[in-house]
């Protein structure tokens, strides 16, 4: 067993333990800072297929922006989980079966000579100079482009959803304009009444 | 590296689509406030415009650009003008409704807009990366529309719903595609033909990727057994989005279909024709069963959506030019039934009230004999009573099934389909032969008025004169990549 | 498609477009308008047959189709028009008498709530009667067949709060489901033994169907033709009134009185005759079907003649001349002598459509009243109505000189000629006919026009010849009467049809008459001599002596007659046979499969039990149907895995 075989099955262990640590973990927070971790060592393992870029990317984005903010929300909410997990245990052993099950028939698929390392060899690694960075940019600038234009669009649609679903205009608000406040001339404030004196009693 | 400049001409109406919903965008957010109707003009001449560029750019044969992602044909022509026109019908039965409901903002049409576009890209799509991102376009535009109303506990719950359940399903057919990426080391999906024609890898791993492919199409198809979320959102989400939801993206799962199973993994045929069969038979059971017991119009249409899937299913399984074309007939004829039967429950729903119970169709007869005719019609396609075209759809496919040599499928589906009929005829007697519970007034806009009669009466014209739209589904799928 | 196709599209069309205008905006136009719009377009109709008419004379005979409607497997389901000397004929007939009762309309139908309708209604009749005979398959017949039955049925009940209108259409409809189910039967065995419907196809094939066989009942082999032609006459019999079938057509007549000429004298029930011709090619072939049709032709001829003599209401005994006339059609058919048939149904429709808008004429002046006993002497009150109809009398009885006389006389000829079992029976009675009907049709005329005025002194103050709108039909319609019998050189002997109609060597009854025949005068001249002439002659003297000399001598006569003229009234019991037969029957039959078959065997195991499986699965559904997203997710979950595990595994 090569340096690289061991780190290979030590982030391997690590993400499938932290990843069902995400979905078993009693507290929501454990949950996300364990899905944290389930990152991290992803992150790890591309590293070592030598796609760097890829695993920074991860990091940086998924664990940098996306959990932070997934962890507010948490915070924020404060979800009884307890609540929403009942009835998990009822249904768990079926779930459990099938699961296995499941896990089984696909291990059967993958195990199988055709993702087996004579059809599928590791790719031969670059030299120092290489960047993968640079082309993967070059193929999503030109092959890739149309898919990459659409994600855009995708990305597009989510921000319009987002806004149009979180953005409320309500009407009938107090809180007070300070530009019109402002603005304000002195016959919009005052109005002259003249009114017939009245007789005292 | 060389690298050609692609050519851009074939995909004018997407670029022409997309400069258009940004400017709807713009535009609503400049002048919403003080003209309403601006984002609904501007998405009605946006789809104008798209018919136009896609009948002035249609050539004859098969191109590609965009280095292979991108094919244009006649399918994706046709399909393309039948999108188009859908949308533009569901824009004019849903503006009365949206508006007094108050969603006539430009949210609404940009989003419809997105998902056409979305619809567009996976009908042109030759490359799986392309007809996933279409379908996600599509998809995430869906699921905002249907939690557009936000003060809906039902819109939120249907959203929620279809949301993770698609989420789910979108897994499912990534996970088949990179099974086939796996087998083939190919994502174009011309390429995938030639790499599985040679056979020279794992019969499993196909078997597998096909397995979850076909999964994740029978979600968007709303085929038994999954379809569980038709119904759910049918009913939660308002009128206008399941008529959106209902319609046009169906063509766009045909076309997805076709790209994928018929091109893609046509010589797997001999596998996903047993799958489709079980997944037709049980949407057709489900179907036409389950919609015996509702109460609620938009979940009994759900329903019947679903057992109308089995049908189209009956017409792809077949796995013959003959048998696409009886399918995208059938969708065609689908679409066109259920346009009108939505367009009909908003036309009596009105503000604060939704016309989505079977009882609130009492005695339409007495209050308007016009509608209740249309609606007459629409139910005897749906149900397939001749001479209403809906009888030719499910001939032509069970002709398609016959001719594969399955005689028992389908004596089975005309046997699931006779049971269909009792619930389109409860709605026809509801109308008929029931006092009328309401006396409110029906006061469609013109255009609503003109355009759902066309709508019933074509039903009928199609039944007479079934053999144009026919032939031109033929002529789709013969000058078609497939 | 050429300029000819186009003119025969226009035919049928034309009155279809009016029919929609009248009956879809009818209400909008209001009456003036669609009663212009409806004659307008039935006028481009008559110039449009009228043109075709003329074509066919040059002898330019088309045979195509317009539209396929469908195709199932290797048969086509198409529209297409055979346009030949027969079709021709027919449409100018059809579209003629049609245009003459569009316009008698405006006066009798004025002021009816449903005047729109009604024009809409007999259009649309026109159209589907030109649908009918301009076919050149068996589908398109059985349509234009079903469509004029429909309108008939529609018109019959046209007054539908009247409890007897209803009850004579409901009779209509199920007398003619009768003979449509044998007509049905005979185009099903036409479609199985010939593998198509289009008449060519099915003619060219007939010599080779005719040496074939077929077995009905086990043991006893028939010849494969005879089943087919007779069920196609159980399909006239039907739609023609002949017995024991006739008996929705004397009832028919609760309709307004222009659609008992249009429908139920001229046009829709001269269809049966009219298929029989078309379909010569088969029925030539089989003998045993001709003299079927020779012995019913001759019992309905003289059988519903007798029937009219008694009766007293105007349009019953012209309703049962009808039939007796119809009668005198299918016994031409019987003897081969096509031709002559049809000659007699183009006479036919021109007289009787006379004595039918007359008796509608006498009935607006009478204020619908249609009792015979309550008139007399109306002479000379109405002089057009008296003397048109004076003439469709004579044409009717036969007397050398109008119509009648000319087509009667060839058909009885022809008879004379035929030699096939049944014959001598229907030379029987059709000669005998003769002087029945010259009785009754003068019986009616004296009874109407002449002698003393029977009714009462409020109507004789109003009565009043009728508006030009329905004197102008009738006297068209009477020059016809006289001018159409001289055409009986080219139409008889001239070879006139053509391939049109197919006569075996064997059976060739006119060309017997043609070697004898030497010109209108001579035959004219011949019947003084014949047998025929006096029994007319006889017929008119004995009403003249009847009704207008001795007017007690009826009277007398029926209580001498006593149970004889029972029969004759109630029409030899055949409704209360039918009635008690068949209603009767049925609904024991109906109240037995009721009990026993509905409530226990279908409602208690089928429908229910069904209903209660189907519910039960249903309610089963909404159970998966629970609303809860991981339910879903893990049924989507669950069929995943049973395909994959399918798929691998099996």
């Amino acid at each position: 067993m090569s340096f690289e075989d061991i780190i290979f099955y030590f982030f391997s262990a690590v993400l499938v333990s932290s990843a069902l640590g995400v979905i078993t973990a009693r507290n929501p927070v454990h949950s996300a800072l364990l899905l944290v971790l389930a990152f991290f060592t992803s992150a790890g393992l591309w590293l070592l297929l030598e796609a760097e870029f890829l695993a920074i990317t991860l990091v940086l984005v998924y664990v940098g922006a996306v959990m932070v903010l997934f962890l507010f929300v948490v915070m924020m909410l404060d979800i009884n989980l307890d609540q929403l997990r009942e009835g998990f245990w009822k249904w768990f052993p079926f779930g459990a079966f099938l699961a296995l099950l499941m896990a089984g028939e696909m291990a059967m698929v993958l195990m199988g000579k055709q993702f087996g390392a004579d059809e599928m060899p590791a790719p031969p690694s670059r030299g120092a100079d290489y960047s993968n960075t640079k082309e993967l940019g070059r193929l999503i600038y030109t092959e890739y482009v149309y898919a990459f234009e659409l994600a855009a669009v995708i990305l597009l649609v989510a921000i319009v959803a987002a806004i149009a679903l979180t953005l409320r205009r309500r009407t009938g608000i107090k809180s007070p304009d300070v530009a019109q406040q402002v603005a304000v001339k002195r016959k919009d404030r005052v109005r002259m009444v003249s009114m017939p004196s009245e007789k005292k009693e | 590296m060389n690298f050609l400049q692609p050519d851009f001409a074939p995909a004018y109406p997407e670029i022409f689509l997309l400069l258009m919903v940004c400017v709807v965008l713009l535009a609503d957010l400049a002048w919403g406030e003080e003209k309403p109707h601006l984002a609904y003009l501007l998405s009605q001449f946006a789809l104008l415009g798209c018919v136009l560029i896609t009948f002035a750019t249609s050539a004859p044969g098969v191109v590609y650009t965009f280095s292979g992602m991108f094919v244009d044909d006649a399918l994706a022509d046709i399909l393309k003008m039948m999108v188009y026109v859908t949308v533009s019908v569901v824009l004019v039965y849903s503006r009365t409704y949206i508006s007094t409901r108050g969603m006539l903002n430009g949210e609404f049409f940009s989003l419809a807009l997105f998902a056409t576009l979305g619809m567009m890209v996976m009908i042109s799509a030759s490359h799986f990366l392309t007809l996933y991102l279409g379908l996600e376009l599509l998809s995430l535009s869906l699921y905002a529309m249907v939690a557009l109303r936000r003060d809906s506990v039902g819109a939120t719950e249907a959203a929620i719903k279809f949301f993770v359940l698609g989420a789910l399903a979108s897994g499912f057919l990534l996970y088949g595609m990179s099974m086939i990426y796996g087998a083939t080391g190919s994502l174009n999906i011309a390429r995938v033909t030639e790499v599985i024609q040679t056979g020279a890898m794992s019969h499993t791993v196909l078997v597998v990727g096909v397995v979850f492919i076909v999964a994740g199409i029978s979600f968007k198809l709303s085929a038994a057994p999954f379809h569980m979320w038709a119904p759910d959102v049918y009913e939660g989400a308002s009128t206008a989005v399941v008529l959106f939801i209902g319609s046009a993206p169906k063509l766009a799962a045909f076309g997805f279909i076709m790209r994928l199973l018929a091109e893609g993994l046509g010589s797997m045929v001999a596998d996903w024709q047993g799958m489709l069969i079980i997944l037709a038979v049980m949407s057709m059971l489900i179907g036409n069963i389950a919609a015996i017991a509702q109460t609620n119009i938009k979940r009994m249409l759900a329903y019947s959506t679903i057992s109308h899937m089995g049908f189209v299913l009956l017409g792809v399984l077949s796995g013959d030019g003959n048998g696409y074309s009886s399918s995208m007939f059938y969708v065609v004829v689908y679409v066109l039934m259920t346009l009108g039967t939505f367009g009909m429950i908003m036309l009596l729903s009105r503000a604060g009230f939704e016309a989505d119970k079977l009882e609130d169709f009492k005695g339409l007869n007495r209050r308007n004999p016009w509608y209740a005719f249309i609606m007459l019609l629409l139910m005897f396609s749906m149900a397939g009573i001749p001479p209403t075209v809906g009888i030719y759809a499910k001939l032509s496919v069970l002709q398609a099934v016959l001719n594969a040599g399955y005689i028992w499928l389908a004596v089975v589906a005309v046997l699931l389909s006779l049971i269909g009929v009792f619930y389109y005829l409860r709605i026809v007697k509801l109308m008929y032969f029931d006092e009328p519970e309401t006396d409110a007034l029906i006061l469609p806009q013109g255009d609503v008025k003109l355009l759902l009669s066309a709508n019933g009466l074509a039903v009928l014209a199609f039944g007479f004169f079934p053999q144009a739209l026919m032939a031109w589904c033929a002529y789709a799928i013969r000058h078609s990549s497939i | 498609m050429t300029e000819m196709q186009k003119l025969y599209l226009l035919v049928p069309l034309a009155p279809l477009a009016g029919a929609l205008i009248a009956g879809l905006f009818g209400r909008l136009i209001g009456p003036a308008w669609s009663h212009r719009a409806t004659i307008a377009l039935m006028l481009v109709c008559v110039a449009a047959s009228v043109t075709v008419f003329m074509d066919v004379l040059k002898g330019n005979v088309y045979n195509g189709t317009v539209y396929t409607w469908m195709t199932s497997g290797d048969t086509r389901f198409e529209v297409g028009f055979l346009i030949d000397q027969l079709t021709a004929t027919m449409m100018v007939v059809v579209s003629f008498v049609s245009l003459m009762v569009h316009i008698y309309t405006i006066g009798y139908m004025h002021g009816d709530p449903g005047y729109q309708r009604f024009f809409s209604y007999i259009s649309l009749f026109t159209f589907s009667m030109l649908m009918l005979v301009m076919s050149n398959n068996f589908l398109q017949l059985f349509f234009g067949w079903e469509a004029v039955g429909l309108v008939s049925y529609l018109l019959i009940g046209f007054w539908y709060t009247r409890p007897t209108a209803i009850y004579a259409n409901l009779k209509a409809f199920l007398v003619n489901r009768v003979g449509d189910f044998g007509f049905l039967l005979g185009i099903g065995l036409v479609l199985t033994y010939f593998g198509t419907l289009d008449y060519a196809a099915v003619f060219a094939q007939a010599p080779q169907a005719a040496a074939q066989t077929i077995e009905i009942i086990p043991g006893s082999r028939w010849e494969l033709l005879s089943p087919i032609c007779i069920l196609l006459f159980v399909g006239a019999m039907g739609k023609s009134a002949q017995f024991p079938l006739h008996v929705w057509l004397p009832d028919s007549m609760e309709g307004p009185t222009p659609i008992s000429a249009l429908i139920h004298a001229a046009t829709m029930v001269t269809a049966g005759i009219f298929m029989v011709a078309r379909m010569s090619p088969l029925f030539e072939l089989s003998e045993a079907a001709l003299s079927v049709i020779l012995v019913i032709g001759g019992i309905t001829t003289l059988f519903m003649a007798l029937v009219a003599v008694v009766q007293n209401d105007i349009k019953r005994v012209v309703a049962y001349s009808t039939l007796s006339q119809l009668g005198y059609m299918t016994v031409a058919l019987g003897a081969s002598a096509y031709s002559a048939g049809i000659f007699h149904l183009m006479t036919h429709a021109f007289f009787k459509a006379v004595l039918f808008l007359g008796a509608g004429s006498v009935i607006i002046a009478m204020h619908h009243e249609q009792d015979m006993r309550k008139m007399g002497g109306l002479k000379k009150y109405m002089p057009v109505t008296y003397w048109t109809m004076f003439i469709a009398a004579l044409a009717s009885a036969g007397v050398p000189g109008f119509s009648g006389f000319f087509s009667k006389d060839a058909i009885i000829e022809a008879v004379h000629f035929a030699t096939l079992p049944g014959a001598g029976f229907a030379y029987f009675c059709a000669v005998t006919t003769v002087f029945v009907t010259a009785f009754y049709t003068f019986r009616l005329l004296f009874m109407t026009f002449h002698g003393k005025p029977r009714m009462d002194h409020h109507t004789e103050e109003h009565l009043h010849e009728s508006p030009w709108v329905v004197t102008l039909p009738l006297v068209i319609l009477a020059t016809a009467s006289i001018g159409a019998g001289w055409l009986i050189e080219p139409m008889l002997f001239g070879g006139y049809f053509g391939n049109a109609i197919h006569i075996l060597p064997q059976h060739e009854a006119i060309a017997k008459m043609a070697a004898e025949f030497h010109g209108i005068g001579g035959m004219m001249a011949h019947a003084f001599t014949t047998l025929p002439f006096w029994f007319s002659a006889g017929g008119i003297f004995a009403a003249w002596y009847l009704y207008m000399v001795r007017t007690n001598l009826p009277a007398r006569i029926r209580q001498a007659a006593g149970p004889l003229y029972t029969i004759l009234d109630r029409k030899y019991f055949i409704d209360e046979l039918y009635s008690w037969l068949f209603a009767g029957g049925a609904l024991a039959v109906g109240r037995g499969l009721w009990k026993y078959g509905d409530v226990i065997v279908i409602d208690g195991f089928f429908v229910n039990g069904s209903a209660r499986v189907v519910a039960a699965t249903a309610m089963l559904m909404r159970r998966f149907q629970s609303g809860y997203i991981y339910h879903y997710a893990f049924t989507m979950i669950v069929g995943v895995f049973v395909l994959m595990s399918v798929w691998l595994f099996v």
